[in-house]
């Protein structure tokens, strides 16, 4: 359950006047946090069309914060979520268990999505030619074209927009398409997999596959990377965590890639290969399950771990699956869904949606514009110009259309190279309906009327296809009535909006027709490198590149931070006599592009690496400038790897991004910091350690004791948890100097250690919050009872009373405190972060730090509060999962559990006894209430050393 | 001779003379009062300036550090501390010898002392106070520092007693005040001395400085009671400030830090820097001053010695730290201690080495001890070495802890390296004003000696 | 110092060897010196004047241990009663680390109280003393020893005191009364 924190049910006989006193003092204090005036935010008064997620206030209570539950897109799939909102003021996204995509989790986009919110770079007014203009003016113009192409039918008119699962907004497509034949539709999505065509190749239709992670024990991923960022990410990371739970000696996971990602991260036995290498694997495991095509020679670590995953699939082959990644060829994707077809695992196949229209590929409209018979483009929520595969050129082509109408979130390089540009409303603003991606249907309803006037993408499709001007509320309902028909609309529109989600909207499976061998050729190696690209986990395609928190949040391996590089293993560095951080520039075909060079663990050599989404000049004042842009080196034939690529080094100083840490190895001892364990194995209790000291761990008879406990197997490494504690807690961006400088704030980190080597990397993720030591050493040196200890057993920090004299910080072994070194958050914010607008964004229940402050991971403290006051008023104990931390609340997972440990029949108290279950640097005998659960590696027979 | 005025004064074959004849009373009170009579001569003046300009540059960088916040330096979130807390140990140091010598050796009867004691007495003063500031200086929020004081507040918090630096507080605090009063008594009845031989404004305000001191025989008596037993009581106040400072990092649980050896070896360390302050300071003023006489050869022997033999203990204290790592078998300890030799600071580590192990063996021969060159060298090497051994305390410890994700480098800014040199123009500033308006020798004590000399 | 405006001689010697024989001197005459002047603290001297061991310490040690007490209490109170909070899981009365404020502080108690003591007990500060009447006296802080012996009642007393004090090698004689 996520926190919702039930408003009272205040009835006149229950108002004493301590509690209308205690409410309006709440109220004045929340309003005086709230900053921009009421009439930009204020759901009071306006339209209040909006719903809340339960029981709806009388009126607006202020102090009491509202839940809504809406979707937020990614990649144009949608992903339910609940948004919390002060006084009309969003300020904290969790995730809408309801919602198949998000199961009560979040990702790390989603819970970055406030702070793009607030972002004054948006793009605030309608701009032609660069210069402001308004809605009349474009109106107008926009129209008279439109006049000439109703002549022609649409003829060279083409739209381009990304992936769009919205029905409403597929209907005007297919509307607009019926007013204007030769219009052409044209969707790029720069992290689209390429799913449609293997499915075709094998079943001759165009089938959409979803493997259902959670039903299958053995699960080898070829260059896959279900647990990477994207809209399948959260839903992924539960079904793979549910299945360990279940049973972990049963459940293994194979992982052969040519990059180190979070899938690899998570699996029980990885093996780092070129992709002509793991190609190779493919088809030989094809030919192990009786594929008629000639088996490959593999390497003696390849043959061992396809021969261990082999032995494995055929023992269950009904709970068996196989993922082949977007960078490998067609026909290897299509032998992946031979095999998964021929192991008959839990793999559903629907239908492709037959309403929705069809549209043509990115390459297509270039080749149009190179043809000269695009007159109009008009853009929808797409960045081409930034990125689109560099073979295209497509910034350029764009100017062969003489009008150009672009409509997005910012004016962005795309925007730049249009004649007109309309800004749309952020999710957050905006009504709309939108699917996930296994066809869940959420209706979109805004949380706060738009801070600036905006026309979504509903908005600028009606008139083209002459639907009548109505607004997107109005057009939607409509929609849906004429989905539902109107008798008992309201209700279930109502319930639709209170769920978040429409349940009769989840697709049915379908049978699959037989499948047929694809013809499988051994592919050619190319000399020279393989740059392979993935989406960028704080960035993913460049589209939060202005969004400081995710701009500040570490890469998973690298901890790096503010920018992306070229990845390259170290023994190619070597070879090449190249070091970190060097410039070089990379040549395929005719497309070049120069960045610095980070060494990457788990690459393959002869393979770069280069994450997508940056690069960007036209982000904002977050993100101009940062990284390089990998975009450029895509060919929109093969988006996800470039073969026969040329490297030089260009100089000995390239801007490489400052990184928080690293990826640690572990030599002997230390191992102990992060134990990994074979399944079913347990960890030796900790030695009883002499004190003449023993403390209680709270005062006798109180009721509660705060711990946490965290499962180092289901972490997948996501991030999640750090950006949902900084929206939760107001932490500051500090932005890349000081990072360089060695200063950042999260309360929450991620610390990756590696069991492995270099090349063949196992990685064990730890999430550090601050342990809660029941004798913490930053007590007893804080000279002013700053850094004190509650009766709960919560470690805090009265910031108040701070004078910065940073002991605790210093004593403390796990180096969990952070120091506002500067004022952060308080007068000498980094970028335009001081911009009153973003301190909207604040949680007006978590006071914001002054410069010269200690400030730490609190346990969320102001959710225990609020829990508390609930069940005082209700004169009872606060109940197991009441309280939910905000790291806990986003964890696709479920890997963070926090409760009572005074209850014994808690989960955290329950998880103590568990065979897995160690304390960090247990010898110091700090006492954590932080604990956690050791890793488990189910490498199977002889896979020890893989 | 007592066994500790042989270690100080080396055999009696070795022995030069404490203070070079011809010299009476009368003598003593030129020689000691000539300065402040006469104006300032040019070389004054320039230093002076110089240092003038030193003051107003640390003072212009207090402003910047308070407007602008300790982010200024390079500190870090691993490595919260950083130059302020490496030059508060440092000066607090320095202040320690001061008192030393004219406690510790006043009751080891090294009469030696007499000539040097009244300006390194002084040196305490000036070096504590700037100590003082560091404290201050370093906090995130320093308006506030006066809340680490019990005073019933509205907030109805009080001080945390457990901390060190709360005990750093009235540590310095106390040794402060008490140098001060120390060091008034000690000057009282030179004040008179020079109150009967200036003229016009100067000598009203060194009639007002000398409270009407007179010599009497029953002033006397009670001024010899009370100097011994204040000498008495500054030894351990000395030793206790000291050890409380080696506590700061003693009493914490990280790594190279939480060892019981810290005290002590702090104490050395501090009364190591201060007797290489002192050579020099005694360089300076027995030339700049003229007072060849009273500030002999005899006294650079003297304290040539006890730094040769502070630098062997020292050599010690890092040899058991090295060792109780090794031996404790703490993987943490055993990493750090690599960590010195190998780390990201080693090459400031052997130069710590250097400095205070190494170049100090030159004292062993009479020679070297007899050279100017010499002791200004090696005492300005202890100098540096004994910074560097505090700043190294930090940065080793807090740059490579427990969790590797969290070790960080330290870069010093601009704004260290002025909170570094800054102060020390203030500390010459100060006591170019100390030489114009005090006796710097006591000239009391050194009749005493006369005397007793005479007598032999 | 016992402040009797009475009249005596003040005698001005060169070493403090003359001095201390002229003191004897004068005792054995059947005289009674009052103090002497030097411009250090003579050895011996107190002796031949007789004059009594200094108390000083006294109030010291008192002051030293009042302030120590209060201070552990201080703490203790704060610690215990006043403002007890979990701190590390240290014992509200941390009394193996208490001491240490109170050892600061006392030792500065008696460093304030020594100087008070000095003051009181010396009759300072008093900066218009009879004595600075007598140019002569200046020296008493330079290179000249000064002592002073009670003026007996009769003219002829007085007159052999003179001579005994001038036969004692002294410079000069004056008669001041104080």
């Amino acid at each position: 359950m996520p926190p919702v924190i039930r408003p009272p049910s205040i009835r006149a006989d229950q108002l004493s006047r301590r509690h209308a006193l205690q409410l309006l003092a709440g109220g004045a204090a929340s309003l005086a946090t709230g900053c921009s005036e009421p009439d930009k935010n204020s759901v009071a008064q306006g339209d209040r069309t909006e719903l809340p997620y339960v029981h709806m206030p009388e009126g607006l209570l202020p102090g009491v914060p509202q839940h809504y539950a809406t979707a937020l897109p990614l990649a144009g799939y949608g992903r339910g979520v609940i948004v919390t909102a002060f006084e009309g003021r969003p300020t904290k996204v969790e995730g809408n268990p309801r919602h198949p995509a998000s199961l009560g989790a979040t990702d790390v986009f989603a819970q970055a999505e406030v702070l793009s919110l607030y972002d004054p770079d948006r793009s605030q007014a309608i701009r032609a030619a660069g210069e402001i203009s308004d809605w009349p003016a474009f109106a107008s113009a926009f129209r008279a074209r439109l006049q000439e192409h109703g002549v022609d039918k649409g003829g060279g008119l083409r739209v381009l927009t990304g992936r769009i699962a919205s029905p409403t907004l597929l209907e005007q497509m297919a509307k607009l398409q019926k007013a204007l034949p030769d219009l052409r539709w044209h969707v790029y999505e720069p992290t689209q997999g390429a799913e449609g065509e293997a499915a075709r190749a094998v079943y001759g239709v165009a089938l959409r596959l979803r493997p259902r992670l959670s039903d299958a024990d053995t699960l080898i991923v070829f260059d896959a990377d279900p647990l990477g960022p994207g809209p399948d990410q959260v839903a992924n990371g539960r079904a793979l965590a549910d299945r360990r739970r279940r049973d972990r000696a049963s459940a293994r996971l194979y992982a052969a890639e040519s990059a180190l990602t979070l899938t690899g991260a998570f699996a029980d036995r990885r093996i780092t290969a070129h992709p002509d290498a793991i190609e190779a694997m493919i088809a030989a495991l094809a030919a192990e399950l009786g594929a008629s095509i000639a088996r490959p020679q593999l390497s003696s670590g390849a043959g061992e771990f396809l021969a261990a995953a082999a032995r494995d699939l055929k023992a269950r082959p009904d709970r068996a699956l196989v993922l082949v990644g977007p960078s490998l060829s067609p026909t290897s994707r299509a032998l992946g869904l031979w095999i998964n077809d021929r192991l008959d695992g839990p793999v559903d196949a629907f239908a492709p949606d037959d309403r929705a229209p069809q549209a043509g590929t990115i390459a297509a409209l270039a080749d149009a514009l190179r043809g000269g018979d695009v007159r109009t483009l008009v853009v929808l929520d797409s960045n081409p110009a930034a990125t689109a595969p560099g073979d295209l050129g497509f910034a350029d082509l764009m100017a062969r259309a003489s009008f150009r109408v672009h409509a997005g979130l910012y004016f962005d390089e795309t925007a730049a190279a249009s004649t007109w540009h309309a800004p749309t409303p952020h999710p957050l603003e905006s009504w709309s309906d939108i699917a996930s991606p296994d066809g869940a249907v959420s209706l979109v309803q805004p949380l706060i009327r738009p801070l600036w006037p905006s026309w979504s993408a509903h908005a600028i499709l009606a008139p083209m296809a002459g639907e009548p001007d109505q607004s997107d509320y109005e057009r939607l309902r409509a929609a849906w009535r004429g989905r539902w028909g109107t008798d008992g609309f309201e209700a279930r529109w109502r319930k639709a909006l209170v769920d978040g989600v429409v349940e009769d909207r989840a697709p049915e499976p379908v049978s699959r027709p037989r499948a047929t061998l694809p013809n499988w050729t051994v592919p050619a190696p190319a000399p020279g490198f393989a740059v392979v690209f993935a989406p960028d986990p704080s960035v993913f395609d460049g589209r939060f590149a202005n969004n400081a928190w995710l701009q500040e949040c570490p890469q998973p391996f690298s901890k790096a931070v503010w920018g992306n590089a070229i990845e390259m293993a170290a023994s190619d560095a070597g070879r090449l006599d190249i070091r970190e951080g060097d410039e070089v520039e990379i040549v395929a075909e005719e497309r070049r592009l120069s960045g610095p060079v980070r060494l990457a663990n788990g690459l393959a050599p002869g393979v770069l690496r280069i994450t997508l989404g940056y690069g960007r000049t036209r982000a904002g004042r977050i993100g101009n400038g940062l990284g390089i842009n990998a975009a450029i080196l895509r060919a929109s034939a093969s988006p996800w790897i470039t073969r026969g690529a040329a490297l030089r080094r260009v100089s000995g100083d390239g801007r490489l991004s400052p990184a928080v840490a690293g990826l640690y190895a572990l030599p002997g001892e230390a191992r102990k910091l992060a134990p990994e364990l074979a399944p079913g194995a347990a960890l030796p209790p900790p030695a009883p350690k002499p004190s003449f000291n023993t403390p209680t761990p709270t005062p006798p008879g109180d009721p509660y004791a705060w711990a946490m406990s965290i499962d180092t197997d289901a972490c997948i490494g996501c991030n999640a948890c750090v950006v949902a504690c900084q929206s939760e807690n107001n932490v500051p961006s500090v932005g890349p100097d000081q990072i360089r400088m060695g200063r950042d704030m999260h309360w929450l980190r991620i610390d990756v250690y590696d069991h492995g080597d270099g090349q063949a990397p196992r990685p064990v993720f730890q999430p550090v919050p601050c342990m809660h030591c029941e004798t913490a050493p930053c007590e007893p040196v804080c000279p002013v009872e700053a850094s004190v200890h509650d009766h709960e057993g919560l470690n805090v920090q009265v910031y108040n009373r701070c004078v910065g004299t940073r002991f605790c910080e210093s004593n403390c072994p796990y180096k969990v405190r952070r120091f506002n070194f500067f004022g952060y958050a308080d007068g000498q914010e980094y970028g335009d972060l001081g911009d009153p607008l973003v301190k909207a964004v604040n949680n007006p229940n978590v006071s914001v730090r002054a410069r010269g402050v200690m400030e730490k991971c609190t346990y969320c403290v102001q959710r225990i509060s609020a829990a508390r006051r609930l069940a005082e008023r209700e004169t009872r104990l606060i109940a197991e999962g009441e309280v939910v931390t905000a790291c806990q609340g986003a964890c696709p997972t479920q890997a963070i559990r926090f409760g009572n440990l005074a209850d014994p029949k808690s989960t955290v108290s329950v998880l103590r006894h568990d065979p897995r279950h160690y304390t960090l640097l247990e010898e110091l005998h700090t006492r954590p209430r932080t604990t956690y659960l050791a890793r488990v590696r189910n490498a199977g027979p002889g896979g020890s050393k893989a | 001779m007592s066994s500790a005025s042989a270690f100080a004064s080396g055999s009696a074959r070795a022995k030069a003379p404490t203070l070079l004849g011809p010299l009476d009373d009368r003598a003593v009170t030129d020689l000691v009062c000539a300065p402040l009579l006469r104006p300032a001569g040019l070389r004054w003046w320039v230093a002076f300036l110089v240092c003038t300009v030193g003051l107003i540059a640390t003072l212009a960088g207090i402003y910047k550090l308070f407007s602008a916040g300790v982010g200024i330096w390079g500190i870090n979130t691993s490595v919260v501390w950083g130059y302020a807390i490496a030059n508060y140990v440092w000066w607090i140091g320095i202040g320690n010898a001061g008192t030393l010598i004219s406690s510790l050796l006043v009751l080891t009867r090294q009469d030696w002392r007499a000539s040097i004691s009244r300006f390194a007495e002084a040196m305490t003063l000036f070096a504590v106070s700037i100590a003082g500031l560091f404290p201050i200086l370093h906090l995130g929020r320093p308006l506030y520092f006066y809340w680490l004081a019990p005073y019933p507040a509205s907030m109805q918090v009080w001080p945390q007693w457990r901390s060190a630096l709360v005990w750093d507080f009235w540590a310095i605090t106390s040794y402060l005040i008490f140098s001060i009063i120390f060091w008034y008594v000690g000057v009282l009845p030179d004040f008179a001395t020079v109150r009967d031989r200036s003229s016009g404004a100067w000598r009203k305000v060194y009639g007002l400085l000398a409270l009407g001191w007179r010599g009497s025989a029953r002033h006397w008596r009670h001024y010899r009671r009370l100097q011994i037993t204040l000498a008495a009581l500054a030894t351990p106040l000395v030793c206790s400030v000291h050890s409380i400072v080696g506590l700061d990092f003693a009493a914490s649980l990280m790594p190279g830090w939480r060892e019981p050896i810290f005290p002590p070896y702090f104490v050395v360390g501090a009364m190591y820097s201060g007797f290489a302050v002192v050579v020099m300071l005694s360089i300076v003023i027995s030339r700049g001053l003229g007072l060849q006489q009273l500030i002999t050869a005899r006294h650079f022997e003297a304290m040539a010695k006890v730094m040769l033999m502070s630098s062997v203990v020292m050599g010690l204290s890092y040899a058991s730290e090295w060792f109780a790592a090794w031996y404790g078998g703490n993987r943490a300890d055993r990493a750090l201690l690599v960590y010195e030799f190998t780390g990201a600071y080693w090459k400031l580590y052997i130069a710590m080495l250097t400095c205070n192990i190494v170049a100090p063996q030159l004292l062993w021969f009479p020679v070297m001890r007899a050279s100017v060159p010499v002791l200004v060298g090696v005492s300005i090497g202890i100098l540096v070495g004994m910074w560097l051994e505090r700043i190294l305390i930090i940065w080793n410890t807090l740059s490579y802890s427990f969790l590797p994700s969290m070790d960080r480098i330290f870069f010093p800014t601009v704004w260290d390296w002025l909170f570094l040199f800054g102060p020390m123009f203030v500390f010459a500033w100060m006591f170019l004003l100390f030489c114009r308006v005090a006796p710097v020798v006591p000239m009391h004590d050194v009749r005493e000696l006369l005397h007793r000399e005479g007598a032999r | 110092m016992r402040e009797a405006k009475e009249p005596a001689f003040v005698a001005e010697f060169r070493s403090p060897s003359d001095l201390i024989a002229a003191i004897r001197h004068a005792l054995d005459q059947g005289f009674r010196p009052l103090d002497a002047l030097s411009p250090y603290p003579v050895e011996g001297l107190d002796e031949a004047l007789r004059l009594p061991k200094s108390t000083i310490r006294w109030p010291m040690l008192i002051l030293a241990v009042c302030v120590a007490a209060l201070a552990y209490a201080l703490q203790y109170w704060t610690a215990v009663y006043a403002y007890p909070i979990h701190s590390g899981g240290r014992p509200l009365n941390s009394w193996p680390i208490f001491p240490l404020v109170p050892f600061e502080v006392g030792i500065l108690a008696a460093g304030v109280a020594g100087f008070a003591a000095l003051l009181t007990l010396c009759g300072l500060p008093r900066v218009n003393h009879p004595l600075f009447d007598w140019d002569a006296i200046e020296r008493a802080t330079d290179d000249r020893y000064f002592l002073l012996v009670g003026a007996p009642e009769e003219a002829s007393e007085s007159r052999r005191l003179r001579t005994v004090l001038e036969g004692a090698r002294a410079i000069r004689v004056r008669e001041l009364s104080l």
